[in-house]
Parts: C-alpha cells; sequence; structure tokens
C-alpha cells in the first residue's frame, strides 16, 4: 500500500504492535499454573503447549486435532486468560458484577477502553469523529464509564461518562421513565438524538473504528446529542412501530454542528430548540432474516442570520440475517444511511448529501470482516452550482472513503481490528491512506446489546 | 335520565363485550421455550404464551429484536429463566417495551430461579478470566426435570395472583403435569441407570442439573472456559482424560458447532449426544415430550458405548 511507503513511521508502529501481540499471544498458550475451578477434578491444564503431544496421544492424532483448527489460525488465542482463578488478590476486582455475592447491586457500571495504532498518509488526515483516530501512532479513542440502573418504579437511569486524555465530557446521563400508559416513553437529560440507526449508538457498537463522515460533517464529531427531552411511542399496529420525538438545545462544542453548535448563539425562544423526529419500523421477514427501516428528520436555527434554519432528512436501513434454526456463528448485517441536509445561509440556501452502506460478516464465533463506503457531496446553491461552505469552506468537491476490516474477538469483553481506508477527497491532490488496528476492552456489568 | 342510564348501560355491555375476547386469555411471553412449554401446560386455555427464544436458539445470544419488545409490550406476565443468562439481551428490550406491568419487581415480572434449588454458585467474587460465568449460579436448570416441576408450581402460583378466578384450574394443571413428570421420570431414571457414576464429556457447562439428576460425572469440556471456543491444546488435553477416565459419552447443545465435539468422539471413541437445547415449542411440542427425548438421545449414546 502506498500509505505504507510514504510513512515508513505508521507502518513501523503497526508491524511493532502486531509482533508484540503475536509474542502476548505465545506467552499466553503457556500452562496457566491451575485449573478452572470447578471444572471437574481430572481436568487437565487447559493451555498445555500446543507443540508439545500429551501423553497418550500419538503425534498424528495432535497433528488431526491442529488440522481440524485450521492450522495456526489460533495459535495466537490464549486457551484461557493466563490469570489463574485462584491467586487473584484479594482486592483485584475493581467492579462488581450485578448478582454477585449476597449484596445488593443498586448500579451496573461498565468501563469500555478504545485504544488504537494509526498510521496516516496525510500530514492533515480528514478524520471528524471525536473518538476516531486521528494522528500517526497512539489513540486513545476513548474510555467511557458507563453507569445504568432502575432508579424506582417509575425511571431508570443511563449515563455515559467519556475520559479523554486530556479531560471528561458527560455523553450522555438521562432517566427513562418505565410506567407511563399508552406505551408511552419519555427520556429526558442529555442524550444522542435518534436520528438515523448510528448516530444514536457509541463506537463499542459500530463496525467500524471509526465514525462514518457523513455523521461528523452533518452533526459534529460527538454526533447530535443535546440537553432536552424527548417522548417515543410504540404505535398499537400489528408490527413494531416506534415513533419518537425530541426537543433539545441545538449547542455544544462538538455537536449540533449543522444547528447552533459551537458558535456562541443561544436558546432565546423555543424556535431555538433543535427538533428531531424519526420513525422505526421493524419487520421479521424470516427467523433468520431481519429488516429495520427508519425515517429521520431534524430541524434547527443555525448561526448563519436571524431565523435563519437548518433541515436535515435521512433514512436508514438494516438487514440482519442470523440463522437461528440450527447451529451456526454467521452474522451477515447490511447498513445504509442517508442524509439530505438543507441550510439556509444569507442569500442562499445550501443542500447537500452524504451517507453510507456499509456489509459487515462474522463468519465464525471469533472472526468477522467489514466493509463500508462513505460518499459525500459538495454544498450546492439555488443555482445549483458549488457553494462556498462556511462549516466546510474547503468541502467543494465530492468526497469518498471506502474501509475494510478485519475483526478478532477472543471472548465478547474484547476485540482486536485491523482497519485500512482509502480517503479519495476530491478538494486534494491525492486520496488519503490509512491503516488502523485498534483494541477495545469490556469490563464491568455485561450491558445488553441494542438491535 | 333514565335514558340515560340505560345508554350508559348499552356502553358497558359493549365494551365489555368487545373486550372480552382479549380478555380470555393472559399473555405471557418467556425468554425460553421449555418455559413456554411449561406455562401452557400449566396455564391451558386461559394463557396464550409466546417464547422469545426458539428451541434451536442459545440462550445466551438472542438478538435484541424490535419485535421481541413488541411482544413485551403486549404481555400481562413474563416469565424469564435468571441467573443473569438473559442479561446479553433482555434488559433493553425490557425498557423499551414501555409496559410497567412487566418491569422487574412488578407482579409481571417472573424470575422463575426462585423455584431452583441453584447450582454451582462461585463462592466468593468471580472476575471473567473464568470465561463468561454466571455469578448467581449455574442457569441451565431446565434439563432437570425436578426443577422443571418446581418452575410450572412456581408459575401456576403467579398466573393465580394474577388471574385469581381461574386460581383452581392453575393449580390443578401444576398438580397435574408435576404428577406426569413423577410418573414419566421413574421411567426415564430407570432406562438411564447405567450413566450412574459414568464419566462424560461435555460441550458447555450446561451439565450440572442433568448430572445432578442422573449421577453422570461432567469430566471435562470442551471450552476451555465458558464461553472460549476449543482449541488444539484444550481438546487434545480433553482427549487423554476421556481415555484415562473411559468417558463414556460427549453431550453437545444442539445451537453450538459440533466439529470439535465429533472430532473428540471419534478418536475416544464414544458415542456422540446432540441434546436439543429447548423444547420446539412452536411445534407443539411440550416439555415432558422434549425431556423424553433427550433421555432417548442419551440412552442411545449409552447403549452405543457399552456396543462399541
Amino acid at each position: 500500500m502506498s500509505s505504507v511507503s510514504r510513512r515508513p513511521h505508521g507502518a513501523l508502529v503497526v508491524v511493532s504492535i502486531a509482533v508484540l501481540l503475536s509474542a502476548a499471544g505465545a506467552s499466553a498458550q503457556e500452562p496457566p499454573s491451575s485449573p478452572p475451578a470447578d471444572a471437574g477434578s481430572g481436568e487437565p491444564d487447559a493451555g498445555a503447549p500446543t507443540s508439545d503431544v500429551p501423553p497418550g496421544l500419538t503425534p498424528e492424532e495432535m497433528a488431526e486435532i491442529e488440522k481440524a483448527f485450521g492450522g495456526d489460525t489460533q495459535q495466537g488465542v490464549p486457551s484461557s486468560t493466563s490469570a489463574p482463578p485462584d491467586s487473584k488478590p484479594g482486592g483485584g476486582l475493581p467492579l462488581s458484577i450485578p448478582g454477585a455475592g449476597s449484596g445488593t447491586n443498586f448500579l451496573d457500571l461498565s468501563f469500555i477502553l478504545d485504544v488504537a495504532a494509526a498510521g496516516f498518509s496525510s500530514k492533515e488526515p480528514l478524520q471528524g469523529g471525536a473518538h476516531d483516530p486521528t494522528r500517526n501512532g497512539f489513540n486513545l479513542q476513548q474510555l467511557e464509564l458507563s453507569i445504568g440502573s432502575v432508579v424506582d418504579p417509575y425511571f431508570r437511569f443511563d449515563a455515559n461518562i467519556v475520559y479523554s486524555q486530556f479531560g471528561v465530557e458527560i455523553e450522555e446521563a438521562y432517566g427513562t421513565t418505565l410506567a407511563l400508559p399508552y406505551s408511552l416513553q419519555v427520556r429526558a437529560g442529555q442524550f444522542l438524538t435518534r436520528f438515523g440507526r448510528m448516530n444514536a449508538t457509541h463506537p463499542h457498537a459500530w463496525d467500524f473504528v471509526d465514525q462514518p463522515f457523513a455523521m461528523s460533517r452533518v452533526f459534529g464529531g460527538e454526533g447530535n446529542r443535546g440537553l432536552g427531552v424527548e417522548l417515543s411511542w410504540l404505535a398499537p399496529l400489528p408490527w413494531f412501530v416506534e415513533v419518537t420525538g425530541s426537543a433539545t438545545d441545538a449547542t455544544g462544542e462538538a455537536t449540533a454542528r449543522s444547528f447552533l453548535g459551537a458558535s456562541n448563539d443561544r436558546v432565546l425562544s423555543p424556535l431555538d430548540l433543535q427538533l428531531t423526529g424519526a420513525v422505526k419500523q421493524f419487520f421479521p421477514l424470516s427467523d433468520d432474516l431481519s429488516l429495520m427501516w427508519g425515517l429521520s428528520a431534524a430541524t434547527g436555527p443555525n448561526p448563519t442570520g436571524y431565523r435563519n434554519r437548518t433541515d436535515v432528512y435521512g433514512t436508514d436501513l438494516y438487514l440482519r440475517y442470523r440463522p437461528i434454526t440450527a447451529a451456526s456463528d454467521t452474522l451477515v448485517t447490511l447498513q445504509v444511511e442517508a442524509l439530505y441536509r438543507r441550510r439556509q445561509v444569507p442569500d442562499d440556501v445550501l443542500t447537500d448529501y452524504n451517507g453510507y452502506a456499509q456489509l459487515a460478516w462474522r463468519f465464525s464465533q471469533r472472526w468477522a470482516t467489514a466493509a463500508r463506503y462513505e460518499l459525500g457531496t459538495a454544498a450546492h446553491g439555488q443555482d445549483g452550482k458549488v457553494a462556498a461552505d462556511p462549516l466546510d469552506p474547503e468541502w467543494t468537491k465530492n468526497r469518498d472513503r471506502v474501509s475494510v476490516n478485519l475483526t478478532f474477538w477472543p471472548t465478547e469483553f474484547s476485540r482486536l481490528r485491523l482497519q485500512a481506508a482509502r480517503d479519495d477527497a476530491r478538494w486534494r491532490d491525492e486520496a488519503d491512506y490509512s491503516v488502523f488496528l485498534a483494541l477495545e476492552l469490556v469490563t464491568g456489568a455485561h450491558g445488553a446489546h441494542a438491535f | 335520565m333514565r335514558h340515560l342510564h340505560f345508554v350508559a348501560a348499552m356502553c358497558a355491555a359493549l365494551c365489555l363485550l368487545a373486550a372480552a375476547p382479549a380478555r380470555a386469555a393472559l399473555n405471557v411471553v418467556t425468554t425460553v421455550p421449555d418455559l413456554a412449554a411449561l406455562t401452557k401446560a400449566v396455564g391451558g386455555q386461559h394463557v396464550d404464551v409466546q417464547s422469545m427464544a426458539l428451541g434451536s436458539q442459545d440462550p445466551h445470544r438472542v438478538d435484541a429484536k424490535p419485535s421481541l419488545a413488541l411482544a413485551l409490550n403486549r404481555a400481562d406476565l413474563l416469565v424469564c429463566v435468571g441467573l443473569d443468562l438473559e442479561i446479553g439481551w433482555l434488559p433493553n428490550l425490557l425498557t423499551g417495551s414501555r409496559n410497567p406491568r412487566i418491569q422487574v419487581g412488578s407482579p409481571g415480572y417472573l424470575n422463575a430461579s426462585q423455584f431452583v434449588r441453584v447450582l454451582e454458585i462461585p463462592p466468593g467474587k468471580v472476575d471473567r478470566s473464568e470465561g463468561d460465568v454466571h455469578p448467581g449460579g449455574n442457569p441451565h436448570y431446565l434439563y432437570d426435570p425436578r426443577q422443571g416441576a418446581a418452575v410450572a408450581r412456581g408459575i401456576a402460583e403467579r398466573l393465580a395472583q394474577l388471574d385469581a378466578k381461574h386460581a383452581a384450574d392453575y393449580r390443578a394443571n401444576a398438580a397435574k403435569l408435576t404428577a406426569e413428570i413423577d410418573k414419566a421420570r421413574a421411567d426415564w431414571e430407570k432406562r438411564l441407570a447405567g450413566l450412574r457414576g459414568a464419566p462424560v464429556i461435555a460441550f458447555h457447562k450446561t451439565t450440572a442439573y442433568l448430572a445432578d439428576w442422573l449421577g453422570f460425572e461432567p469430566i471435562a469440556f470442551l471450552e476451555p472456559k465458558p464461553g472460549i471456543p476449543p482449541n488444539p491444546s484444550h481438546v487434545a488435553g480433553v482427549l487423554v482424560l476421556s481415555r484415562q477416565r473411559k468417558a463414556r459419552m460427549v453431550l453437545i447443545e444442539s445451537y453450538y458447532n459440533d466439529r470439535e465435539a465429533k472430532m473428540l468422539a471419534n478418536m475416544i471413541p464414544a458415542p456422540l449426544v446432540t441434546l436439543h437445547g429447548g423444547t420446539d415449542f412452536r411445534a407443539g411440542e411440550t416439555y415432558i415430550q422434549h425431556i423424553n427425548e433427550m433421555v432417548g438421545g442419551l440412552e442411545k449414546g449409552l447403549a452405543g458405548a457399552k456396543g462399541g
């Protein structure tokens, strides 16, 4: 890849990490010092080195076993985590797991760490997401603390607090009602608005290391979120139809970018709130195949002049194939989102399109691969010509980006991802290339996964 | 005034008539099909039952499909296995259901593990270096029909509480089901007497209750730790141990990939017995039929072990 030749530093970093990781994997293959706690008295050492044939087996049988596992694909995988269960220091457990012991547990806590080594061919990579790797070398994408609990019979509480290297940010902190009649639900506090599919999710739920640029360009590095209130309703229909509407402050350092965003404008009247609405429909096409379709819209003020507004319209499609009628590790998902943005600016109305389509394929319990295509057009004025965009003055031509990745999941609580991308912003002289090696660790309460 | 009363009475009658078909049944949603089968046996025609997971599906890993949230939205009672079995998918659905009747702590939320003698509760603190452990104990208790009967009685009591009008029916049905299970159990235990004390290999740690009931000895698991897929060195160790201890059979749930289990069974050699993880409730299978089918599989495995 040309990025490698042009940027030996990034490549070196990646290679050395790969070497380190494989070494770590190899050392984890050493036999653990004690058998699993209650696996039976006769349990042999789980992680005997594969090169040694255990007594009682012929080398042919050992070879057959190794062949059945596809050669060395699992050599780097710890056969069991190297810490023996019995040798835990007394205070070695920072987080309690809900239900453990006899004590009450009021809070579900989890920490999610995302770190990445990155190499870019460009000195100024066009990475817009607040959690994206943005520079050559090591990147702390985020350390997310998730807290959740039922408050009382009427509310539950959720918060996502993000620690970066240089500060702490309250990404989300909201209450959700549990006991409203007529299938209504209210969320209040600071939350990611339910626009489309990607916006309301955190990096832990993403199939890629970075955010689609559609999100960061239209909504900001942190996506679209705000302080406000949201009402949602589950329609009394035979299939799933959820209608959501929210009103939020359209201000913030890295959010509501097409609205008031980081400008000095404040909410002076109800007209200065951002209103977001969405309709989600779900179709269980079969036991194995499901389809979710959403329509979203957001409107709010922008800072370019008195009563100038921005409207964003979006549609999202999520097709999920996961066989459950027979034993299978297969999971195939297709996710497409398209955004149309319309902004009133002095003497003009700017429109542009942004979107992405991604296909992810988990082909075994531990391995998955994914590909993503993204497209963003320049802003066009009422006359149909490319217009000066006050937010992205350099964005005068189309930009597209293609990313592919390979993910390895040791367990569902950790994953390693290798991702490469070609970012072709046509207003630049040449396309940019990037490569990431990202590690994610999830510890604490096992949070439930949204569909 | 008279007319007004008449109109009001007519309206009330109409409302009642319109509501009557909907009120004929309690709407019950269960997380796994075994619980659905038990609830149906106890509730009879007074309940409509739906299972969120299929019997062919790993109950640890169910997709939180919005259609399941919709089912929960309309449920009067949710019955779950508990012990964190559904922790990866149920909490979000429960919040998204917008149904106060079935939230944790409400009469419409029933955690069936409270009726069970829970096994394998980890002593002291646990962490995930031991794999995907269940800190509250092993949740796979529905493999043991004695526990199944206890759960059925618990469900009957809850149905009686929610629908007092038919309480007698629920209790009678539960008594009938318990008697049927006890009768079938005598036969099952006789057929599987040969399993007592037998060393057995299993894929996942689903065998605790089955072993407790039938008296066999799970000597090793193909998963190095719960939720961690098998790897060559571990399988080799299991193979050595299986030969040393003369393992009688290899057990695996139908929802796991059986490649390693098949290979191990061939190399020991010992019969491979595939257990259906749950009742095929949608096809009308009952819990007793499901256990009976499982016993049949174990019996065949036992006979194969003798023959081979």
